[in-house]
């Protein structure tokens, strides 16, 4: 936005503005979740955030590295094979101009136990390749973990937004909570009605209430 | 090259072909996958298999109620099991060794530490 030819004072009244309203209505919201009870259960789910964080950077620390060792081993294994292939075409040459001189100088048994050499390499540089793919596992059972949280604050914070949508608003589903505390994740939905049980469910009653 | 029977067991498709591939170069080529406990028992009570590798975090049925039932099962009980998993905690450890398992690899883990294991636990069970 630009303020350049904004009035300085103006400015500030306008700032001043705003984190009056901030302010209000981040005490409203306090307010509303001790009255509704909802405060711990929220506080809960906040404060694995930063477990959140941590395990979305180890995801992308272990990928990180899978990648940086699949390339290495790559460009290792390229440069032999690249080495493999000069050869090969050196000791042809050789053997089309002498055939006799190039076995009787060893050129023939070297090159053999170069191309040995180089395929028990790349057979190593396979298996690492290979082995850097269990970050998919790894990663896989972190990213369940984040999934499962995000899915409980969603949950948590769908109940809060039915529990204050004004009046008229509501949809027609009955809401109430067993026990005064969230449902979370939906066990029976058989004997559970007022819970959500799949995500256009979500995703209408969202609608409705205009999100 | 041996001819023991191998069970994979995991969730990951991914980390099965793993294993499944270290221990053929480890001249164990006969090998087949399960990926879950449940699955994994229905395969050891319906056909033959020597050795037991298994993840521990697996839907249906995870690796310690896997361990359990291989355990109390009379025709099962003698096969040894090999826990390969990300659970680090020491009490997962311990738990596991009490339930009767052979071995325990932490992921991420070498082809080295694979072969090891699987090659002391066939010493040591004589198979």
């Amino acid at each position: 936005m630009d303020t350049s030819n904004t009035h300085p004072a103006a400015s500030s009244h306008a700032s001043g503005d705003v984190h009056q309203r901030i302010g209000t209505l981040t005490r409203q919201l306090h307010d509303s979740l001790n009255e509704l009870g909802y405060a711990n259960q929220l506080r809960n789910s906040m404060s694995e955030l930063p477990d959140a964080q941590s395990r979305l950077s180890y995801i992308a620390r272990l990928t990180g590295e899978a990648a940086e060792k699949v390339l290495g081993r790559v460009e290792q294994a390229k440069a032999q094979t690249d080495l493999l292939a000069d050869e090969t075409r050196r000791v042809t040459a050789s053997l089309i101009k002498d055939p006799v001189a190039a076995v009787a100088k060893g050129e023939i048994m070297n090159y053999l136990n170069d191309v040995e050499v180089i395929a028990r390499t790349a057979d190593e540089h396979l298996t690492e390749i290979m082995m850097a793919q269990d970050f998919h596992d790894l990663t896989g059972q972190v990213i369940a973990r984040v999934v499962s949280l995000a899915a409980t604050i969603e949950t948590q914070l769908l109940q809060l937004v039915l529990d204050t949508a004004p009046s008229g608003t509501a949809p027609p589903m009955p809401v109430e909570l067993p026990h005064g505390h969230l449902a979370g994740p939906v066990v029976d939905p058989e004997k559970t009605p007022d819970v959500v049980t799949d995500q256009s469910q979500v995703d209408d009653l969202l609608a409705s209430l205009g999100f | 090259m041996s001819d023991l029977r191998f069970l994979i067991v995991d969730d990951f498709s991914t980390m099965r072909r793993i294993v499944r591939n270290l221990l053929k170069e480890s001249g164990f080529s006969d090998a087949d996958e399960a990926e879950d406990g449940v699955a994994a028992l229905h395969k050891l009570r319906s056909s033959k298999f020597d050795f037991v590798v298994t993840d521990i975090n697996m839907p249906n049925m995870n690796g310690f109620q896997l361990l359990g039932e291989i355990k109390a099962d009379e025709k099962l009980k003698h096969l040894p099991v090999l826990m390969v998993t990300a659970e680090a905690r020491k009490e997962d450890i311990v738990a596991a060794a009490q339930a009767g398992a052979s071995g325990y690899i932490v992921k991420p883990f070498t082809k080295a530490t694979l072969e090891d294991k699987v090659n002391l636990i066939i010493k040591k069970q004589g198979l």
